[in-house]
């Protein structure tokens, strides 16, 4: 029932977000039948397009029908690109996007949870301290100027990594060549999460070790290995699943840098190269994934909440 | 009047910051050097009002014809020079390898019956060869035709297609390919306006095609030379993703947002002289400034279009770079003035908008001196250029003019249309900056970005922040000025002196007579300002290369023997002969 509830709510977001984007979108429209038309057009010309493109009939038929054609992947035709379909460009950006997020993820975490726990274990020693300037620094430093000085050293001077990222190989067909490629892009990306998890973590590790649970496991004599792996960083990582959760889909706006920087063709570079052009159709497609995205892992860590603490399912019923 | 000139000092020292920042630690060169706050301070009160600077002024000018080829500059004394020629020519061509070329703007698409974007342009120079070429003066020769003739009042021309060409899909380039191809772009919405006087075209037999004019039009095969020119397969006419042309390379694949793979045509037209030498291209589309330099220095480029002015002159220090410079086709920098909407139908505010900027302080400080002051659409190397009476810096001048339409009509405020370029919009704001010294406050109104052509067809402005002119032949500009040019028309101005200046250069073959006709063109642009003339791009409309590849920019022979105007456009540069030491 509290599954049930939640995707019920879940919908009804979307559906608000969607609605709100396809408002925006006809407010574009009147651009868009221009250029469709041409420099000659003359009214009729433009009713005959507007006709041709289903744009006749109420706001509201035709939003139902854009939802309709979305739920097949149908996102109509890109206005500036002729001879692609929203869904092709999309299909083109998504998945070096999703690669590039979940590299930074892996990196990001793999970094952080160690350095959290070594922190946690001993607050105030020199690798809490050390661990905690860093993250910090990185925190400070905007991607921007880590992804230049992280290419110019290991790209430029070095020369270990190539600086852009072209005709990028599938990971199955050459996963050397393709990490190789997304190796400096998704370090850059995922060096700025580290702070974060680091500090979200460590804070609730710390926490959790002053419960008397904890207290008790040491008095049996468990080993402080098994004690922190096994009954500790479970409970403690509510916040920092949160966080990852909210990440996820909050990088994909935060890759559009890191994508400019080394000339990655992704969502991020995407929907801001399209908002340029004034591409609305694209827009609103990249607008409608992201929110079914977004809405989709938040609840994917509602249902992860409960499994990592179970008094919350307890709780709920 | 220090407030607004402070806001200029710190416009460029903004800009010299953040390039300064971008290229940090690069490689100890100190182009930011050039804004250092006690220069830039000094150069608005340093600047003649009523003198340009020549002392950057091309030697090719006046009745000069343009230089056979852009080479690689050693130092920046030479860039508007001939340069000291091409170490191309003592080395042998080799057949094979591929290179990565980083490209400023995306394509769109290659609909050549459609308005083709900067990015697809780039590209389709590597797909495409015209119907027409120009040789080293700027003149018009046939290319992909065989022969081009008129008759005697230039009012039919006759094109012989050339026998045995085909295009990339093996389709012959026959007469009836080249009818529809030209009957396309005279059909087409947005491109079409070019071909007004032409009323018909007609395949008359498989290598012949006729084209009548309701007048005469001399320098026709001049519209040959670009877009009207390209011939693309008649099944693949009006297609957007794709394009099978006749060019030295084939498209491979096109990724829009990402670039382009072209590889080479085995069934290339001049196969016979070894042409094209590279086996593939991948053209990557970086939009950023400092990630295309980065990408450079790395080796992840061997070149690119645009470098900035900064990175050229940085490049121009650097023996392992060669830069190439534009000799011929650079765009040119200018506001269109709307002279049917207020304020810009009073003659007196487009003259006090003229003489308020101060085009040298934007050359100095934005373009690191390396473009040359405009007084109209033609550069000084072009051979039919003239002087005019163009409206000279004149801050006093302009006040007056401002004064006197003050006090009759009411202050002067207007709204500038613009792409959202911040290194565009920089240059805007600080000749607003110039604007409001003598009173005239302006406004920008930011467009969505390849929406310029649309909202200036639809007069839908005041005045439009603008790249555009400088064709080796003014006759390809003539739409854009005569009042028959409708649409095209930019700045809608319907000047006798223009019309007639025009219509001899289209009507005659005779040099001296077309070179009148442009100089009543000229001196009527700068009696009337309909628009604001900013400078000659050609100095930094570059391209920079690594040594090991050649041919880029260098002229290329033309299928009668004789050598093509090379980098023309800006954009056209010859892919056919590029090569690259193994």
């Amino acid at each position: 029932m509290m599954y049930i509830k939640r995707v019920v709510r879940l919908v009804f977001v979307f559906l608000v977000v969607t609605f709100f984007t396809f408002w925006l979108l006809d407010q574009g429209k009147s651009d868009l039948l221009a250029a469709k038309a041409g420099l000659n057009a003359t009214p009729e010309n433009v009713a005959q397009i507007k006709t041709e493109l289903g744009l006749d009939g109420s706001f509201v038929s035709r939003y139902l029908e854009w939802l309709g054609n979305a739920l097949t992947f149908d996102f109509g035709d890109s206005i500036v690109t002729n001879g692609f379909s929203s869904w092709e460009l999309i299909r083109e950006s998504l998945p070096k996007t999703l690669e590039l997020m979940v590299l930074a993820e892996i990196i990001a975490i793999t970094i952080a949870v160690p350095l959290a726990i070594a922190s946690a274990r001993r607050p105030g020693s020199w690798i809490d301290k050390w661990s905690s300037s860093g993250a910090f620094g990185l925190l400070a430093l905007p991607s921007f100027v880590l992804g230049i000085y992280l290419s110019f050293v290991f790209g430029v001077k070095l020369g270990w990594f190539p600086t852009i990222v072209d005709d990028l190989p599938g990971l199955n067909d050459d996963p050397f060549d393709n990490l190789r490629q997304m190796l400096l892009p998704s370090v850059t990306l995922g060096l700025n999460l580290v702070a974060v998890y680091l500090r979200l973590l460590r804070s609730d590790l710390i926490e959790t070790l002053q419960e008397d649970y904890v207290m008790l496991a040491q008095a049996r004599g468990l080993s402080e290995r098994r004690i922190m792996w096994r009954h500790v960083l479970r409970p403690s990582s509510l916040n920092f699943t949160t966080a990852v959760g909210l990440n996820v889909a909050g990088l994909v706006g935060g890759a559009f840098i890191v994508e400019v920087l080394f000339g990655i063709n992704g969502m991020g570079r995407l929907v801001i190269q399209r908002v340029v052009l004034q591409d609305f159709e694209v827009v609103a497609a990249v607008v409608a994934l992201l929110t079914v995205a977004y809405v989709t892992l938040n609840f994917l860590v509602d249902i992860l909440y409960s499994i990592l603490d179970p008094r919350i399912r307890h709780g709920a019923r | 009047m220090i407030h607004r000139r402070s806001r200029r000092v710190a416009a460029v020292l903004i800009s010299g910051a953040l390039v300064a920042a971008a290229c940090g630690g690069d490689d100890g060169d100190e182009p930011e050097a050039e804004s250092t706050p006690t220069e830039v301070e000094a150069e608005p009160e340093a600047t003649d009002a009523d003198e340009p600077a020549t002392s950057d002024e091309p030697e090719t000018g006046g009745d000069d014809p343009p230089p056979s080829t852009a080479a690689p500059l050693e130092d920046a004394d030479q860039i508007t020079s001939e340069g000291e020629g091409s170490d191309d020519a003592s080395l042998e061509p080799v057949p094979g390898g591929e290179i990565t070329w980083g490209l400023t703007n995306d394509g769109t698409g290659f609909d050549t019956t459609g308005a083709v974007a900067p990015g697809s342009i780039r590209i389709i120079s590597a797909l495409n060869d015209s119907l027409a070429g120009l040789d080293i003066e700027g003149n018009w020769v046939p290319n992909l035709a065989q022969s081009i003739e008129p008759n005697d009042d230039y009012t039919v021309w006759t094109i012989t297609t050339r026998p045995g060409v085909v295009f990339h899909d093996g389709e012959p380039v026959d007469g009836p390919a080249v009818a529809a191809n030209l009957n396309a772009f005279k059909a087409s919405p947005t491109a079409g306006f070019s071909f007004a006087p032409v009323t018909s075209i007609t395949a008359v037999d498989d290598s012949t095609v006729e084209i009548v004019m309701s007048s005469p039009w001399a320098q026709f095969p001049q519209s040959l030379v670009s877009q009207a020119g390209w011939m693309v397969s008649p099944s693949t006419i009006g297609t957007n993703d794709t394009f099978i042309g006749t060019g030295p390379f084939m498209l491979e694949s096109w990724t829009p947002g990402d670039g382009a793979r072209i590889v080479k045509n085995p069934n290339y037209w001049r196969a016979d002289e070894g042409l094209p030498y590279l086996d593939a291209v991948n053209f990557k589309f970086l939009p950023d400034q400092t990630v295309r330099r980065q990408a450079f220095d790395a080796g992840d480029l061997q070149g690119y279009l645009s470098p900035g002015d900064e990175d050229i002159v940085d490049f121009l220090e650097d023996d392992d770079v060669d830069v190439w410079i534009g000799t011929a086709g650079a765009n040119e920098y200018l506001w269109l003035l709307n002279t049917t909407a207020p304020p810009f139908d009073d003659i007196r505010v487009r003259r006090a908008m003229a003489h308020a900027i101060d085009k040298q302080f934007i050359i100095d400080n934005f373009r690191s001196g390396l473009t040359t002051p405009a007084n109209g659409p033609w550069n000084p190397s072009s051979k039919f250029y003239s002087e005019n009476d163009y409206p000279q810096f004149d801050p006093a001048a302009a006040q007056a003019l401002v004064d006197e339409y003050e006090a009759e009509v009411g202050p002067i405020e207007f709204e500038l249309s613009i792409e959202p370029n911040p290194s565009v919009i920089e240059v805007a704001e600080v000749m607003m900056s110039f604007l409001a010294d003598v009173g005239i406050e302006g406004s920008l109104k930011e467009i969505g970005q390849g929406q310029s052509a649309i909202t200036a067809l639809q007069d839908d402005y005041q005045a439009f922040s603008w790249f555009q002119f400088g064709a080796p032949d003014p006759d390809r500009e003539y739409t854009f000025f005569h009042s028959s040019g409708g649409l095209l028309n930019w700045s809608n101005l319907v000047s006798a002196d223009i019309d007639a200046g025009f219509d001899k250069g289209r009507v005659n073959v005779d040099e001296d007579i077309r070179r009148e006709g442009y100089a009543q063109v000229l001196k009527a642009l700068g009696d009337e300002v309909p628009m604001l003339w900013v400078d000659h791009l050609n100095g930094v409309e570059a391209v920079v290369t690594i040594p090991e590849l050649h041919g880029i920019g260098v002229s290329l022979t033309l299928p009668d023997g004789s050598p093509a105007l090379a980098m023309t456009d800006g954009a056209f540069f010859a892919w056919t002969g590029a090569w690259i030491e193994q």
